[in-house]
């Protein structure tokens, strides 16, 4: 026998790797086009499993209460005091409530919500259905005639609707308890001028695009994930990469989208 | 028998890129009949198999059903872990619109046959391997189909639980009638329960005929298949 030849490293040039991972994204972004186009179809025509949609409800919104709690909190906490600082510094005490809550209202509320899900669900749900693939379950729902988006993406869908808006708004509302401790302690603003102050500054429109982003949220995470994992193939190890690849492509669509929203609502014209 | 076959593969040729699959691939089932796709792996076998029931596209070549009702016993049972044995039967049923009793009653029917009705509302998760292949053939049968397609059932069992397979196999192509077909390498799943096999090697049919006679073949490939010999034209093994 002959010793094995070491591999030969063929050179790969910057240009095709770029030119690669922008085909690899615009199929991904295909897939997510399909998905959406198909679930929405189903959902207009009332097609929903209720009752897994509810079991989706639970696990996506319930299971991740305490996560997006603690997370809104410190990041409430954390944000109000350096407000707090800064306000003070400048005579501006009574000002604290409002630019707490438009932070959270406007940015925070969704963005945390969004995340946390992101990580928590959208990694979960891309690895669920990327094991169906690779265990063939998805090819056993096709063979009994059951179409896997029906049956796997609209319910969790539909109850991401729902549950990320839900979750948004128990994050602003505990960024907002934060705020109100803070300002009390370290500003010694009182609660009622805290509130006083938020609703003079808040608008049914900031309620309006963070209810907006809560749910291009939803569609982002629950699309992204559904798609990575629908279309993964090989085995244990690919589990793991579509789960990464899950995560990252949620959370920078997430910031992109995020961006995109509150510039063509806020922007200065 | 009947005169005309349940199922026709005609000249069914697969590539995944430059790689050929299948090349020129062709067979009739008949009602009743049971056929073993036989063949070292990688020969196509189960990539026939999924375009036989569809969920594969071929390149050239078609395959005609006189039945669309298709019952396939995957190779890891694939079943729904998140949903009991009685759903996981329950969603072939889907398309049917029965009342939950009718459900049951059918559900309960199919269970009885593979001996698993006291396991109708537990979690696949808490099923052994060989209940989980016994749940797998309930859910291919919960609607009488008239084609049956079997990957690999016997894979990765012990030989008992293999021929409880086996039997269960020989039970109910009789009791359905249904032309089947049994993809696999076990020597006892196709010398037991087939009526023809058909041998395959790089995509191509390179054997057919029954069981007794594949064992006493002089054909090369069959006899290496057969006898598990290192030496043939399949391959030609160094250690």
């Amino acid at each position: 026998m002959t010793a094995s030849q070491p591999k030969e490293k063929r050179f790969v040039s910057p240009l095709q790797i770029a030119e690669d991972q922008m085909l690899i994204g615009l199929t991904l972004l295909g897939q997510v086009g399909y998905l959406f186009w198909r679930t929405t179809g189903y959902m207009l025509r009332l097609q929903i499993d209720w009752a897994e949609s509810t079991r989706q409800g639970y696990m996506i919104g319930v299971k991740s209460l305490v996560v997006v709690g603690i997370t809104a909190l410190f990041t409430g906490l954390a944000m109000s005091l350096q407000i707090s600082r800064e306000l003070v510094t400048f005579g501006a005490d009574t000002a604290i409530g409002g630019v707490v809550s438009l932070a959270l209202v406007r940015e925070i509320g969704p963005i945390t919500a969004g995340v946390i899900v992101a990580g928590r669900v959208g990694s979960s749900i891309a690895a669920e259905l990327t094991t169906m693939m690779i265990t063939e379950q998805i090819d056993a729902l096709k063979v009994m005639r059951v179409d896997p988006i029906k049956f796997l993406v609209v319910p969790r869908y539909t109850a991401a609707l729902i549950v990320i808006p839900t979750l948004s708004t128990y994050a602003m509302f505990l960024g907002l308890i934060a705020g109100i401790f803070i300002a009390k302690t370290a500003a010694n603003v009182p609660p009622e001028a805290f509130l006083d102050s938020v609703r003079q500054t808040i608008l049914d429109r900031d309620f309006a695009v963070h209810y907006l982003k809560s749910i291009i949220n939803a569609t982002v995470i629950i699309f992204f994930s559904c798609a990575i994992g629908l279309n993964t193939r090989g085995g244990a190890e690919d589990v793991g990469i579509a789960t990464t690849r899950a995560i990252v492509w949620t959370m920078i669509s997430i910031f992109i989208l995020n961006f995109v929203v509150t510039s063509l609502t806020y922007a200065p014209r | 028998m009947t005169a005309e076959p349940v199922l026709q593969v005609k000249n069914i040729h697969k590539a995944f890129g430059d790689r050929k699959i299948l090349e020129g691939v062709s067979f009739d089932v008949y009602a009743g009949e049971m056929l073993g796709l036989i063949g070292p792996s990688g020969c196509g076998k189960s990539t026939l198999l999924k375009i036989i029931c569809g969920l594969l596209a071929p390149d050239q070549g078609e395959v005609i059903r006189r039945s669309d009702d298709i019952g396939l016993v995957f190779q890891g049972s694939a079943l729904l872990n998140s949903l009991s044995v009685r759903n996981n039967l329950a969603l072939a049923l889907d398309g049917r619109n029965l009342t939950k009793k009718e459900e049951d009653k059918i559900i309960r029917e199919k269970l009885e046959l593979v001996e698993l009705s006291d396991f109708m509302y537990a979690s696949p998760t808490r099923l052994s391997g060989g209940q989980q292949k016994r749940t797998s053939f309930a859910r291919a049968i919960v609607n009488d189909p008239k084609i049956i397609l079997y990957d690999e059932p016997t894979t990765g069992l012990d030989p008992v639980m293999s021929t409880v397979i086996e039997d269960y196999m020989i039970v109910l192509s009789h009791q359905l009638s249904a032309a089947s077909i049994v993809v696999t390498h076990q020597f006892s799943t196709w010398t037991r329960t087939t009526n023809r096999v058909v041998l395959m090697f790089e995509g191509k049919i390179v054997w057919q005929g029954t069981p007794e006679e594949g064992v006493k073949s002089d054909n090369p490939f069959m006899q290496q298949f057969a006898t598990g010999s290192r030496e043939g034209p399949m391959l030609t093994a160094k250690i």
